[in-house]
């Protein structure tokens, strides 16, 4: 129970007071209505006496009466509730009335209770019950079984200005013993036959005549003695003089409830006869008739409350009325009560000698009968047994309550307690009940508590006043004063038990008192001394129910407001819900609807657990309320809470939507929203772009590079301002998620933005665009778009839409919906809601200091607020026949438009790929006039330049050859240049001026694997006015194509051994050597449908040094076509050509471009887009070496210094410079394919590089081993150990080469010995001075010499020294002499080399040459 | 038997509620969560030195008009409430002890999987199931 203004003490008493009865003729009451009151309304504020009394009690002991309260009342001669069980209609109007007008106070101090984890805001105190219990007890009727509420005592009030005030008493005397006596009236009901009559004149100050008054009032103490009566003069002041005195009104805070009840009473009793209100009270126009009239008194009253009371008072007037009432209380009153007690005392004492005994003694013999007739059934009929009004048995009674009215509550009790034994032994269950009652609350009051407070007596009370009298009137009243009894002694638990036992009835017509009293209850859990919060909360609840049935919506929303403290966020969803949603009901009944609005969007937007139909439902009512909010004040958009966005997957875009097809052409593909992101794929591009700006800025990325970033998510790097261009569009991409289980129409939506102007002033204007989305329990996208037209900072703030929910299908939907509808207005359906959601994007968690660490703190995240730039240059490019598949190294030609779409030239254009090899643009410099250049006229017509060879020359006799540096295929600038694969875009006059569009050819390559690749472009390209705030714009292109295989190539070299034979041959050239080249190249296609045959139309070679020289095929082989799975051969001669170092171009060597072709017409190789091709692929051999043994050798040389092996390095490249051919094939090649029963050409190139003699070569390098687990190693690795130059490669140092007559014819018959001249030849391979040693003896343990037949001898010197400076030839002549004819190996000299100035180490065997056989024929 | 079965959390929110499909749910959302008090009091009744003695079932919390609320807590203090309807008279004590040491035995199984996540809802398929018997045998 809530905290009481009144001590328990004061509660009690003020329940039960003396009452006074007013008689007062007409003239009096014309003199108080001066006042705008009437009699009883005048004293009521005096009422309560301030001094002590003092009184006698039967044993003369004197008994202290303090604080005393009288009450007086008109005379009211109809019964104003009946005397049945159940309060009448017009009190239950009554009462909820002033329930209802008494609310809490706005901001009033509320109690914070904090009870194990729950801190709950509670309103201390509840006026409204205190209101509702005070009123209650009051309009209790009097009863006949108690005396409490009977009047003791008259006063008859005549005013001064009657003309005979004697008789006129008199008369009022006779009225008022009518009214007791005549037995016509039950009501009101007296006390005591002798009613005590107190005579008052009341004197006009200001009209009548003092010393009139104070004769009559002299006359009057003649008549009725002094005790009994007196003369209260009032209305001493003028109405005209006080108007400007300010004169306190007592009387607003006692007219204000008094006027209210009396006023609903008496028009109760108007309208119908009280007994009738019972039966019809339920026909609906006897209620509206009421609730007319209710309305009707409650204006009254507002209209007298206005009018002020006591207008004629002055304070000593006030004094006086204070001083009458405390002369009738001391006078009259208590003398009279004392007398009273007295006698009904000796009464008493007098009986209880025998008639009481003999009262139980005649009832034990006469009607002994009696007592077992009445068996349990008739029991409750006991009820209603009613004494006749002067029984004996009543008089005790009537002597207790005459006690407890004058606060001697000991004699009370004991009183009460023998009435109580007497009623019970007459099983009078209604009179006990109230002995029962009184007995308790007496021996509460009773000071310094004799006796604990018995609360049995209570429960017995209440109990029987329910079950058996059915008179839940007094069960209330009594549960009441024990509810308050208990709780004064922290009995919550009880005091709870026994509200909630008055509660629990359902029955219809006590709503308000259940409601109120379970609201106690709840307040008894939460005063407990372990707090019960939940059952607080329940009965909160409960309460709150009980308030909403019984009308009382105010109340009702602050039961459920207190209990959902308890409820919110601990994971009681379901409960939750449902608080909100009553909440949300009531809070839109009282014209609260922000607060309903919240309650509503809780239930929405917690992830609610409710069903689908349930969900709609509250959906709908949301949006009901909703549209109700926004109809009332549309100042701003409100925020709506539905459906969720997921602000932090918000993409931003920069740009035009770029349509990816236009008929023919092939838009570049670019950024789009509707790819994801991938990590891996922007550091791509953002190498790429650092790559063309560093070429771009002459090899320097400048130090504020920014790569560009088309489209923002939450993954790219948002710390800085984008920049956006003016004019170009920006498209944020909202995603929206829809919690509930019912769809969600969104409509109109559009963005919230923030435009900053900056630099320019021109009209600012952004249209915004719209979408639709509809999104149903998952993830929906939603597109903006922005166009801004000026330049300045932009900020996107966030969206602004209109929700819906769509009407539902199933049946089943809208009846459970119907049913949570009972009282609130049932929205329409599809009812659409205008408000907004900001867009708030939190930026990545901070990481790098400890500070950050440690705390948790957010970046800024700038993707919503862009810089709108100046136009920039905006470039689109698009593709003319395109390929998506090629074969591999096929060579096709495309042709690529450039167009500039914006206002502002555009220069710089350049391209960055992935795969530099795959295309070229051609190369500018060397202005060879481009094949068509309209790709209509391209058709059939060869990628390749061609010249028609001339028609009488063997295909693939000799080799064209041409000198063409690699600077003039843009690859000038050293190894580097081709690494990063930027190429600048061959425009006209380097500017693409507004609206402009060139279109450029294009070669592409298939690329050298098979499978699909994915080739990416970057172009790039800078405003032509410089300055702007972006330095450049970038646009990307991301092409698949799908490579299938051609050919195999494999070539090897091989030394020739053979020395050239032709006298032709220049002296240097044949000093240089040859070499044999092998091509072996296989048709490796798999689609022999589409693939028909291979021809290889060229084989051309590209090398620094080295040339092919001739084909040296057999004459049938020569036009080499390959069907599928077939495989040739080609052989051909090479020959190194005249070092080229001595040009003028002395920095760039020049590569020589031989072209062999073998069918009937020549490829210029050296021209676009071969050499293109060739350059691309290919980088100087150097670079090609494996990088890894160039840097262990690096650091070899390195830490060894100067130590033994320094040479090491030295000596090694050396060694295998002499091994080393350089030497570039290329195999132009035609293949026949089948497309849609049409043969098409197509042609290729695949370059094979040799570099090792003997090593074969291949087209398609191995794949390099994917690299799937790498060992992680903690320790550095072993150095390899220092390289020597092998064996193997030392024995390759010099060339040996013998030359002798393949047969040779002696007569052995004439001479025996056969000498044969030899030469040998020695070649040094390599760049350095190389000593040779020369051993021509025999080997016998050489398994070759065995084999041979015979023998045969060197003759002269067998041991040569000799020196051979770099790639020197030298001829040894030799001799060898045969002995018989026959076959003889004439390879038996060992060569050994080794390097000139390497001391310490020893010669090396070198490779022998093939068996050198010579035929002796004996000549006869 | 029982027409309500809730595990509620050691913070007091539930870990696992359900009734009989067919009653008012939201009821025994509120019967529930009110019980806590009752549980939290008998706990709290019983002296801190005491608490490591105490036995798990608390017995009947509170009757209702059409139901009786017993409760059971576990020693990290994990509450289960078990709702009973008052006209089922064929419940002792006995039987009720029996359900909540099987209900205890199938919340261990659950909180041994090292996928559960202590403190989330209990989604268990058989613990469902091991609830669902003991409130079928009502119908």
């Amino acid at each position: 129970m809530a905290q009481c203004v009144q001590s328990v003490h004061e509660f009690i008493q003020d329940s039960f007071v003396p009452m006074v009865a007013v008689l007062c003729s007409e003239d009096a009451e014309k003199v108080t209505r001066k006042n705008n009151l009437n009699f009883s309304e005048l004293l009521r504020p005096f009422c309560r006496l301030t001094s002590e009394g003092h009184m006698r009690d039967p044993n003369n002991q004197v008994q202290v009466v303090k604080n005393l309260r009288i009450s007086v009342n008109n005379v009211v001669t109809r019964p104003s509730v009946p005397a049945s069980g159940t309060p009448s209609l017009a009190q239950r109007l009554l009462l909820s009335e002033v329930v209802s007008t008494c609310q809490p106070a706005e901001g009033g101090v509320a109690n914070v209770i904090t009870a194990g984890d729950y801190d709950l805001n509670i309103s201390a105190t509840t006026p409204w019950f205190e209101a509702y219990r005070e009123t209650f007890l009051q309009s209790m009727p009097a009863a006949d079984h108690e005396f409490l509420n009977h009047y003791l005592a008259c006063l008859l009030v005549v005013s001064s200005s009657e003309a005979v005030p004697v008789e006129k008493f008199l008369k009022l005397s006779q009225e008022q013993h009518r009214i007791q006596h005549s037995g016509e009236y039950t009501n009101p009901k007296w006390f005591i036959p002798n009613t005590l009559k107190y005579y008052v004149l009341l004197h006009d100050m200001s009209q009548g005549d003092e010393h009139r008054a104070d004769s009559v009032y002299e006359d009057m103490k003649q008549r009725y003695g002094a005790q009994g009566c007196y003369l209260l003069k009032v209305n001493s002041r003028t109405a005209a003089a006080g108007a400007d005195e300010q004169i306190p009104d007592p009387w607003s805070q006692y007219l204000h409830k008094s006027s209210l009840q009396n006023g609903s009473l008496v028009n109760s009793l108007d309208s119908t006869h009280p007994l009738q209100l019972d039966t019809s009270g339920d026909t609906p126009g006897s209620l509206d008739a009421l609730r007319a009239v209710a309305v009707e008194t409650k204006a009254g009253t507002a209209a007298a409350a206005a009018a002020s009371h006591g207008a004629c008072l002055t304070l000593n007037d006030h004094d006086r009325i204070r001083q009458f009432i405390q002369e009738f209380t001391f006078r009259g009153l208590l003398p009279h009560i004392e007398k009273n007690i007295r006698q009904l005392n000796d009464q008493l004492v007098s009986r209880k000698g025998l008639s009481r005994s003999l009262f139980s003694a005649t009832k034990k013999w006469f009607g002994g009968g009696k007592v077992p007739e009445k068996s349990i059934a008739e029991l409750k009929n006991t009820s209603g047994l009613l004494y006749p009004p002067e029984a004996p048995e009543l008089q005790i009674r009537k002597m207790a309550d005459l006690c407890f009215l004058v606060q001697h509550y000991e004699l009370a009790y004991s009183c009460y307690h023998t009435a109580k034994k007497d009623f019970l032994s007459d099983q009078a269950m209604l009179y006990a009940a109230g002995a029962l009652e009184m007995a308790a609350v007496s021996a509460f009051l009773q000071g310094g508590a004799p006796r604990p407070y018995p609360a049995h007596y209570m429960d017995t009370a209440i109990q029987t006043y329910r079950d058996v009298c059915k008179n839940m009137h007094l069960a209330e009243r009594c549960a009441l004063l024990s509810a308050e009894i208990l709780k004064s002694q922290a009995k919550f638990s009880d005091a709870a038990t026994l509200l909630i036992k008055m509660t629990s009835e359902v029955s219809g017509d006590c709503d308000l008192r259940s409601a109120l009293l379970l609201e106690q209850a709840a307040h008894c859990f939460i005063n407990m001394r372990n707090p019960m919060v939940r059952k607080f909360a329940f009965h909160m609840i409960l309460a709150g129910h009980r308030f909403s049935k019984a009308g009382q919506k105010r109340h009702a929303l602050r039961c459920y407001c207190q209990a959902m403290q308890v409820y919110k966020g601990k994971g009681w969803s379901l409960a939750e819900d449902h608080i909100n949603f009553t909440i949300g009901r009531q809070s839109f009944t009282l014209r609260q609807p922000e607060n309903a609005v919240s309650a509503f969007r809780h239930i929405l937007t917690n992830e609610s657990q409710q069903a689908s139909s349930q969900q709609a439902a509250f959906l709908r009512e949301y949006l009901y309320v909703y549209k109700n909010v926004t109809g009332v004040c549309d100042v701003a958009l409100p925020q709506l809470p539905l459906p969720y966005i997921n602000s932090s997957a918000t993409r931003v875009y920069f740009g035009h939507e770029r349509r990816l097809a236009e008929g023919e052409k092939q838009a570049a593909t670019h950024v789009s929203l509707d790819q994801e992101f991938d990590r891996d794929l922007a550091a791509m591009w953002r190498d790429l772009e650092e790559q063309v700006v560093a070429s771009a800025n002459r090899g320097v990325v400048p130090a504020t590079f920014q790569a560009t970033q088309c489209c923002l998510n939450s993954q790219t790097d948002n710390l800085r301002f984008p920049l956006a261009v003016v004019e170009e569009p920006i498209i944020v991409e909202v995603v929206f998620r829809n919690p509930l289980k019912v769809p969600l129409v969104l409509s109109d939506v559009s963005l919230l933005w923030k435009f900053t102007l900056k630099d320019f002033s021109r009209p600012q204007d952004a249209a915004v665009g719209d979408a639709l989305a509809f999104s149903n329990e998952k993830e929906t996208l939603a597109r903006l778009k922005l166009l801004p037209h000026q330049t300045g900072q932009l900020n996107i703030l966030g969206l602004v839409y209109n929700l819906a929910s769509t009407p539902s299908t199933g049946g089943t939907t809208v009846s459970s919906s119907a049913a949570l509808k009972s009282d609130g207005p049932s929205p329409a359906d599809g009812t659409s809601v205008r408000g907004r959601q900001d867009l708030e994007i939190q930026g990545p968690r901070l990481n790098q200091t400890k500070e950050e660490k440690t705390s948790v703190s957010h970046g800024p995240d700038r993707r919503l607020d862009p810089t709108i730039t100046p136009p920039m240059p905006l470039l689109e490019v698009f593709f003319l026949q395109f390929p998506t598949a090629l074969l591999c190294g096929e060579i096709r030609k495309a042709y690529v438009e450039f167009c500039n779409v914006s206002g502002v030239p555009l220069c710089g254009l350049r391209v960055v790929s992935t795969h530099p090899d795959f295309f070229t643009f051609g190369s500018s410099s060397l202005a060879t006039p481009l094949t068509p250049l309209s790709p209509t006229s391209f058709e059939n017509c060869s990628a390749y330049k061609t010249l028609a060879t001339p028609p009488g020359a063997t295909p693939g006799s000799v080799a064209a050859v041409t000198l063409v540096s690699a600077g003039d295929f843009g690859l000038g600038e050293g190894g580097s240049g081709t690494s990063n694969g930027v190429a600048e875009i061959p425009l006209e006059d380097r500017v693409l001026k507004p609206g402009q569009s060139t279109q450029l050819p294009l070669w592409l390559r298939g690329p050298d694997h098979e499978g699909v690749h994915e080739i990416n472009f970057l172009f790039y390209y800078e405003s032509a006015v410089k300055g702007g705030k972006i330095s450049h714009r970038v646009l990307r292109h991301t092409v698949f194509i799908c490579a299938s295989r051609s050919l195999c190539v494999r070539a090897t070299a091989c030394r020739s051994n053979t020395l050239p034979e032709e006298e032709a041959e220049e002296e240097d050239e044949r000093r240089n050597g040859s070499m044999l080249v092998f091509v072996d190249v296989e048709n490796i296609n798999t689609n022999e449908a589409g693939v028909r045959e291979f021809h290889i139309a060229q084989v051309s070679s590209s090398s620094k040094q080295w040339r092919l020289h001739r084909c040296i095929n057999p004459a049938e082989d020569k036009d080499c076509k390959l069907n599928s799975r077939e495989r040739g051969k080609l052989c051909f001669r090479a020959t190194r050509c005249k070092p080229v170092q001595g040009t003028i171009m002395t920095s760039i060597e020049k590569y020589i471009f031989a072209d062999l072709s073998l069918g009937n017409e020549q490829i210029i190789s050296s021209t676009t887009p071969c050499a293109d091709f060739f350059f691309r692929r290919c980088p100087p051999s150097d670079s090609r070496r494996p990088p890894v043994a160039v840097e262990t050798q690096g650091r070899l040389s390195r830490s060894q210094g100067a130590g033994p092996g320094g040479g090491a390095e030295d000596l090694t490249s050396l060694v295998r410079k002499c091994n080393e051919v350089d030497l570039d094939i290329i195999v132009l090649w035609k293949a026949f394919v089948v497309e849609d029963n049409k043969q098409v050409i197509l042609e290729g190139q695949l370059h094979v590089a040799l570099q090792t003699i003997g090593k074969e070569a291949c087209s398609l390098t191995q794949k390099e081993e994917a690299q799937e687990m790498v060992l992680l190693k903690f320790k550095p690795e072993l150095p390899p150990p220092m390289t020597r130059p092998s064996m193997e490669q030392l024995s390759h140092l010099i060339k040996t080469n013998l030359h002798y007559p393949e047969s040779y014819r002696h007569p052995f018959i004439h001479k025996s010995l056969c000498l044969v001249p030899v030469t040998l030849t020695l070649s040094n391979c390599s760049l350095a001075q190389v000593d040779v040693i020369i051993d021509l003896r025999h080997k016998t343990t050489s398994p070759e010499s065995l084999e041979v037949h015979g023998s045969f001898t060197w003759l002269g010197q067998t041991q040569y020294k000799l020196q051979l400076r770099a790639q020197e030839v030298m001829r040894v002549p030799l001799r060898a002499c045969f002995l018989h004819a026959g076959v003889y190996n004439l390879g038996t000299p060992r060569v050994f080399a080794k390097l000139a100035d390497q001391g310490a180490m020893c010669e090396t065997s070198q490779q022998t040459a093939t068996p050198a056989l010579i035929i002796i024929i004996n000549d006869t | 038997m029982a027409v309500c079965i809730a595990v509620i959390a050691k913070e007091n929110y539930p870990l696992y509620i359900r009734s009989v499909p067919t009653q008012n749910e939201l009821k025994f959302h509120y019967t529930v969560h009110t019980s806590l008090d009752v549980v939290e009091e008998k706990i709290s009744a019983v002296g801190k030195a005491m608490a490591d003695q105490r036995e798990l079932y608390l017995g009947l919390l509170y009757p209702t008009e059409d139901y009786k609320v017993y409760g059971y807590v576990t020693n990290s203090k994990v509450k289960f409430v078990i709702v009973v309807d008052s006209s089922n008279t064929s419940l002792r004590d006995n039987e009720i002890r029996s359900m909540f040491r099987k209900l205890h035995n199938s919340f261990t199984d659950v909180m041994c999987n090292p996928f559960y996540n202590p403190g989330d809802t209990i989604q268990s398929k058989a613990f469902d199931g091991m609830v669902s018997a003991m409130m079928v045998q009502a119908s």
